[in-house]
């Protein structure tokens, strides 16, 4: 029988003298996170320029033949696997795992200093369907912040996981989702989106007080302003959407909050091609599917881009990469969209260029590098698709986890999958009420791409041309984060469960090594003691890792869908 | 009154495992005996998201065609759920849309074409 450690939210706290041998914790604060110190992993892009890079050089191609299995953590109850992205900060790594559990770990030996287990309302859980997954933690002020199922956000002492204090945010009972993101840290407050492309939720991002946990502002992402509720024909804004579901990052050049956020629902629309006037919600959809940026202070909206008005095909912008870059004395944001499209923008999100890091894509012929507009949109009616398949697959040409971009190189390295899908849209009535769950409006089936098979990939680009250097390509997408190094290294969990280590420059295969099950979660790398280590997430399950076992059968039809590690690595 | 649309032969509808819609634990809100319940709709938005081509081809969840299970065990999966891959929906649906449900997934035919 499985005993749940539902320990009402309080830590558990493993003696002193397993704290870690580095010092515990020093405060984290906002420009610490800027800076980005070399032994750390602060945030859960790794800096706030989302580069998901370590200038750790200790493992690189001469050394990485001795890279070995450091220490491992079983966190226990991984429904749908292991998907959270670790932090370290002077030697302790924090992680999250399923049902928000968080652990505090030393760094160089794995031993707990402490863990917290929140009491959660596992009933409201029981009828959720993208639960119970955690997508990791932030820290800031001396606190580990993480967010719940159940619509909570919690501030926890980082040196005891003790619980400073607790927030709800959501009536999660009443709108059905709640939080599976890490939360952002910046300048004072704690941000954070909750779930909300497939339910009549209005998909608010929150800012809190760090220091209290008191809610600073709330800004919605469907209609959430007078222009918004315009382009909501209708009053189909009742049917809700958006969301902000994974953590974006912070400008502290403009005092400005970047973050992606969700579809709007149904997914599908049988508007057909007048979707200003027709179908399920007539107009663009604001803020759906859209780069918004907020001032960090107030919460109010200063900039946005929609990456795809009226999106009809759920390929959002909820992907939480805003990779900050200078060249030739400008400063850019790179953010990937669901879809496959990369959109490259300056610091107020106007269109820089657009390009496309996947194959096989025909929801739209194009979009335009100029202005971002798109060009040939395929518009549905009630009814069978007819030929060809809707490309990309609903799991999106780009996933939600992270690429790596290396100030060392240059280069952007980024999975691509490449898979269609079969589509019969039906025609709905309002959802409004939340007593549906998910707000899909059409049957599919995954499908290759026509004339090929379905494949992804890992490119390295140029990430303001798109101009593409290498690729490897994996027999099924990968969907875990990548991490590349100063060591001129990228580092890639793929999907069988195998962690591939590449040269950053060629692409050659340098490492590998079979963590035993398949990979969807973080990868990070830090350093204690004058040792560099390589941290990742193993464990499968979930909204998309699930289509494996089905039509790729092999090792996926033996797959564990409620388990994980997290696995080091170091060198011997 | 629970008004049925049930056509002649509906698309799919969830069965067995997975997926699927609606809402929420001990203040939802049953969907309203006297309101439409269009199966083939309530499929496509809710279930189909796991049952792949309304239920005719496996998914995040299994096939629902053809399914070898017997309607107690459908009927249960869809009121309970399974823990990690199917929501429990006893708060969404009435048992008489579930029985619908089941109806709906015991017509499911290959697509024509």
């Amino acid at each position: 029988m499985r005993k749940q450690w539902l320990s009402s939210g309080l830590p558990v706290l493993v003696g002193a003298t397993l704290a870690a041998s580095a010092a515990f914790a020093q405060s984290v604060d906002t420009a610490r996170i800027e800076a980005a110190g070399q032994n750390d992993w602060l945030t859960y892009h790794g800096s706030y320029k989302s580069h998901h890079y370590s200038p750790l050089a200790q493992i690189n191609a001469n050394t990485i033949g001795n890279l070995g299995v450091a220490w491992m953590h079983i966190p226990g109850r991984s429904t749908r696997g292991l998907q959270s992205m670790p932090l370290v900060a002077d030697g302790v790594l924090y992680y999250s795992g399923s049902y928000s559990r968080v652990f505090a770990l030393n760094g160089a030996t794995g031993e707990v200093i402490w863990s917290f287990f929140p009491e959660l309302d596992e009933a409201l859980i029981s009828r959720q369907t993208h639960s119970p997954y955690n997508r990791g933690v932030a820290l800031g002020e001396g606190k580990v912040f993480v967010g719940t199922m159940d619509g909570r956000v919690f501030g926890l002492d980082s040196k005891t996981g003790k619980v400073l204090w607790e927030t709800r945010l959501i009536d999660s009972q009443k709108l059905t989702v709640g939080f599976t993101g890490a939360p952002l840290y910046a300048k004072g407050s704690v941000i954070i989106g909750s779930q909300g492309g497939e339910w009549p939720g209005r998909g608010p991002i929150f800012a809190l007080d760090a220091t209290t946990g008191k809610k600073k502002w709330e800004f919605l992402t469907v209609a959430g302003t007078d222009e918004a509720m315009k382009t909501w024909g209708n009053d189909s804004w009742r049917t809700g959407g958006g969301g902000g579901w994974m953590p974006g990052t912070y400008d502290s050049e403009t005092n400005t909050i970047l973050w992606g956020t969700a579809n709007p629902a149904p997914l599908y629309d049988w508007s057909g091609a007048d979707y200003k006037t027709q179908g399920a919600r007539p107009g663009d959809n604001l803020y759906t599917s859209s780069v918004i940026a907020l001032d960090i202070d107030t919460g109010k909206l200063k900039s946005y881009h929609q990456e795809l008005p009226h999106d009809a095909w759920d390929f959002d912008s909820a992907v939480g990469e805003f990779v900050m870059l200078e060249r030739d004395g400008q400063k850019y944001v790179v953010h990937p969209n669901k879809g496959g499209f990369v959109f490259v923008y300056d610091r107020n999100l106007g269109v820089k260029n657009v390009w496309r890091l996947v194959e096989n894509i025909n929801f739209v012929k194009d979009i335009d590098p100029k202005t971002g507009a798109l060009i040939g949109r395929r518009d549905f009616a009630a009814g069978k698709v007819a030929e060809p398949p809707l490309c990309p697959f609903i799991g999106g040409g780009i996933s939600w986890n992270a690429g790596s971009y290396s100030p060392k190189t240059g280069l952007y390295y980024k999975l691509g999958q490449e898979w269609c899908m079969t589509l019969e849209v039906q025609k709905t009535t309002p959802v409004t009420a939340p007593q549906v769950q998910l707000n899909i409006g059409a049957d599919f089936k995954m499908a290759p791409p026509p004339g090929g098979e379905i494949y992804g990939h890992l490119d390295a680009r140029d990430p303001i041309t798109g101009a593409k250097k290498w690729e490897v390509r994996y027999p099924e997408p990968p969907l875990g984060s990548v991490l590349s190094t100063a060591g001129n290294l990228v580092f890639v969990p793929d999907s069988r469960g195998v962690l591939h280590a590449y040269d950053a420059e060629s692409g050659a295969e340098l490492w590998k090594h079979n963590n035993g099950t398949g990979h969807q979660g973080g990868i990070v790398s830090y350093s204690v003691g004058g040792k560099q280590y390589i941290a990742v997430a193993a464990g499968f399950g979930g909204m998309l890792a699930d289509e494996y076992a089905p039509n790729f059968g092999g090792a996926y039809k033996s797959m564990p869908r409620d388990d994980g590690a997290l696995i080091v690595f170091s060198l011997k | 009154m629970l008004r049925l649309h049930l056509k002649t032969i509906p698309a799919g509808l969830g069965a067995a495992l997975l997926c699927a819609v609606m809402a929420q634990a001990q203040s939802a809100t049953p969907a309203p005996e006297n309101g439409s319940f269009e199966v083939e709709p309530v499929f496509a938005g809710t279930c189909g998201f796991c049952h792949s081509d309304g239920g005719r081809a496996p998914g995040k969840g299994p096939q629902l065609m053809n399914s070898p299970r017997d309607d107690d065990f459908i009927r249960d999966r869809i009121k309970h759920g399974k823990q990690g891959a199917m929501p429990a929906f006893d708060g969404a649906f009435t048992d008489t849309q579930i029985d619908q449900i089941v109806k709906y997934i015991r017509a499911l035919k290959p697509r024509a074409g």
